[in-house]
């Protein structure tokens, strides 16, 4: 996608640009990994723009480490200015983010970047088929071709779960939390995700504990989901984290589809409107 | 050389089966873990390495250490039924390394008794490696795999019977598995087991690579290194790495009230009502998590991802082979393979060599 | 799925209106159902999923969120604010395999004695219905996740 090494040179000269003239502290994007993976980047000095990569490997959602440069590097600082890559799904957690006060705009530069869809070994991620944005919608300056394929996500796999019967989906969900370790990949590769404390961790008073059993992981997953209503930006990231491969998407996905069809709303199309759980229409009817 | 068959294997499995716990490598939705089977048809024998180490058996993510009741009587101490006997099945060589790195601590006096019930009640059968995984690097910490020295029965599949391909269903039976009895435990275990005294030796092992490990006295003197700061960048924070690794064992304990039994038992929900019961959980934490190491009074020592990093490293290679002899890592890749943001061990070592 | 049971339910009742309807209704001496255990909060906006979730955690087979009618909250929004998250919560409840007809949203007055009582009974009669709320497995056995008691 894009225009391949020339897109590279052109992410790293802006970067280099952005580190030089001091408009950043620190620019965010991927570099090359281990083993033939691709990984986040965070580059301090302006020579280290040369180890920035684009291709369809970069599939991490970089929004989620804003949140440690929210406080000052060095004591006495303001806290630092961040340059960051985006691709349109990660865009829309950024205006999540600018929504939710998060962080100011001013101190972050986003280089947007258009994107056909990433992989995972080879393999197109599911949520890219899915995906009807493919320009990012917030950007400083964007970068990259006209993107040639535009997704649509029809939820069929939320319909399937949604005709099933209470029993039949309990079953499905105890098949697949089984599998979870509490390990809160998930939760932390999220970038809305962002609580001092969490729910799952606090214990006083101990809404879940400690114990890495179905009811516990049920109830996790479950407030998460809940927690996300109207915030979370189908980047997937959770699912991709997840080393149990459970299909997490279709849980945040129904909470989104629900979201639109009783509020109109759809998370991180922009910075302004205001959050549907944060708001309400007095004369509202809707369903109880 | 005594040999059996995929066959008599399953057969033995069967009727092991009967009278204890299995527990083999199953497939549950596109992840292979070790869990207990009814019998032989739900063992995945083919598989390269399970995604949970076995060592959630050993030192489960959550278990009753014991439970407190108050009645008319007064208060009653409950502890936790004794373990069945189980075995093993499966078990590739850096997981059973990794449970003598864990038997270091927990067996040193005064033992754990949980674990040492479960240690003791489990015959392990272990199942050599026939390739080195993508991410496996356990020949650079000494290990083999095809190391039979930490198991009680050592399983390798032979050559011309063996192989990770398609095969026809009735060769499945006939696929050959060279038996070394380790110990008494393993003899005894074996039972009925038909086996066939063959001429020949042992398959060559797969060669692994050679990543240079510091040992434990080199690293004190890379602490304050910029460098973990930096590798820490990138890191989640979560708890992954801890969980999927078979060496790494931080708990937490705490009580809970168990809400009344049934439905229909009409009595009050509150714990400290007649009938109420309180259980101690031991329950898996980590090291990698921002607050575990947050005192009272609010200062934690490890407040950054750097600072966690880097001691989640030395406790491995550094602190834990200081106080308790073996490394704390056994090379299976696990967290390699799992690490969302491609924080990986190996490239660690390899660039601390450098530092 | 067994219906012969005691089910247990946990009523969340706003202070300003709810309660006091549940107090009118004892105190008009109507009788309803005695399987619910009554929460009072300050409004039905206090009223966290978070709070409903850990209900059916504790053996809850049922629970009921009630508040003062919209347009009537004594802090002019919150039962605004929890129409819309019962509304949303319903829908997930049903989806993680909780029946949504084991929550219930409703608004009752300080005035609506009756109300209450009847709201209550039909709701018990309703959860009596669908059976104890089993919920997930808990802990025990080395079965799933390798947890033992």
């Amino acid at each position: 996608m894009g225009e391949g090494s020339e897109l590279i040179d052109k992410i790293r000269a802006k970067a280099r640009e952005l580190l030089q003239g001091g408009r950043v502290d620190c620019f965010i994007g991927y570099e090359e990994g281990s083993r033939g993976r691709a990984r986040p980047a965070f580059i301090y000095d302006p020579q280290d723009a040369e180890r920035l990569i684009w291709d369809e490997r970069c599939a991490h959602n970089l929004v989620t480490y804003l949140h440690q440069f929210k406080s000052p590097l060095r004591r006495g600082e303001e806290p630092p200015r961040v340059g960051i890559l985006v691709k349109p799904c990660d865009s829309r957690s950024l205006n999540i983010l600018f929504r939710e006060e998060q962080i100011e705009r001013e101190r972050v530069y986003v280089v947007g970047v258009t994107c056909d869809g990433v992989r995972t070994n080879g393999r197109p991620q599911e949520r890219c088929r899915r995906c009807a944005e493919r320009v990012p919608l917030v950007y400083d300056i964007v970068m990259g071709g006209v993107p040639n394929v535009l997704g649509r996500d029809d939820y069929a796999d939320v319909t399937k779960l949604e005709q099933m019967s209470p029993r039949e989906r309990l079953a499905f969900w105890t098949k697949e939390f089984d599998r979870c370790i509490r390990c809160y990949a998930c939760r932390q590769a999220c970038p809305a995700c962002y609580c001092f404390e969490c729910v799952a961790e606090q214990l006083d008073p101990a809404w879940m504990g400690i114990a890495i059993d179905l009811p516990q992981k049920q109830f996790f997953h479950a407030m998460r989901a809940y927690h996300l209503a109207g915030r979370c930006s189908g980047c997937s990231a959770c699912e991709e984290a997840c080393p149990m491969g459970i299909p997490l998407s279709l849980l945040n996905r129904k909470v989104a589809r629900e979201v639109e069809a009783l509020f109109g709303y759809k998370a991180g199309q922009d910075a302004e409107t205001p959050p549907p759980l944060a708001t309400f229409k007095k004369e509202e009817q809707l369903p109880m | 050389m005594q040999v059996t068959t995929r066959e008599h294997l399953t057969a033995w499995l069967d009727g092991l089966a009967g009278h204890l716990t299995l527990i083999a490598p199953k497939t549950v939705e596109q992840r292979v873990l070790y869990r207990p089977v009814a019998d032989s048809s739900e063992i995945a024998f083919d598989f390269a390495r399970t995604d949970l180490p076995v060592k959630e058996h050993f030192l489960p993510p959550t278990h009753v250490l014991l439970s407190i009741e108050k009645g008319k009587e007064g208060v009653r101490l409950g502890e936790p039924s004794p373990e069945r006997e189980r075995v093993v099945f499966g078990l590739r060589p850096c997981d059973a390394r990794a449970l003598r790195v864990l038997d270091a601590l927990f067996l040193k006096e005064p033992a754990d008794p949980y674990y040492a019930e479960r240690r003791e009640k489990t015959t392990l059968v272990g199942l050599a490696c026939r390739e080195m995984g993508e991410t496996c690097f356990c020949t650079s910490l000494g290990l083999a795999p095809d190391e039979a020295g930490d198991v009680d029965v050592m399983l390798t599949e032979m050559e011309e019977g063996g192989g990770e391909g398609e095969r026809g269903r009735g060769r499945e039976g006939g696929r050959r598995y060279a038996v070394q009895v380790m110990t008494e435990k393993g003899a005894a275990i074996l039972g009925v087991l038909n086996l066939e005294k063959v001429e020949g030796t042992l398959p060559v092992p797969p060669a692994g690579s050679k990543t240079p490990v510091l040992e434990a006295g080199a690293w004190p003197r890379l602490f304050d290194h910029a460098y973990w700061a930096r590798l820490a960048d990138r890191c989640l924070s979560c708890r992954l790495c801890t969980y999927v690794c078979p060496t790494c064992r931080c708990f937490d304990v705490r009580d809970y009230e168990v809400p009344c039994e049934g439905a229909s038992s009409g009595g009050a929900s509150n714990g400290s009502a007649p009938g109420g019961r309180i259980e101690r959980l031991r329950a898996w934490d980590s090291c990698m998590a921002e607050g575990y190491r947050r005192i009272a009074g609010g200062h934690n020592p490890r407040l950054t991802k750097g600072d966690r990093l880097r001691n989640r490293l030395y406790c491995k290679f550094c602190y834990y082979p200081q106080d308790y002899g073996p490394v704390a890592c056994v090379g299976c890749g696990r967290c390699i393979a799992m690490c969302p943001v491609n924080v990986d061990v190996v490239e660690v070592l390899a660039d601390v060599a450098t530092l | 799925m067994t219906t012969d049971y005691e089910p247990r339910i946990v009523g969340f009742l706003c202070r300003w209106c709810s309660y006091p309807g549940a107090d009118l209704a004892g105190t008009s001496r109507l009788t309803y159902p005695p399987a619910l255990r009554t929460i009072r909060v300050p409004c039905s906006g206090r009223v966290d999923p978070l709070f409903v979730l850990k209900a059916f955690q504790e053996g809850a087979d049922g629970v009921m969120v009630l508040g003062c009618h919209p347009g009537d909250c004594h802090y002019m929004e919150g039962n605004y604010h929890a129409r819309r998250r019962y509304a949303l919560m319903h829908r997930l409840l049903e989806y993680v395999g909780i029946e949504k007809e084991r929550l219930l949203v409703a608004w009752v007055s300080a005035a609506e004695g009756r109300r209450f009582a009847q709201v209550t009974t039909e709701f018990t009669t309703q959860v009596q219905e669908l059976g104890p709320w089993g919920g997930m497995e808990g802990r025990g056995g080395e079965g799933e996740n390798g947890g033992g008691k």
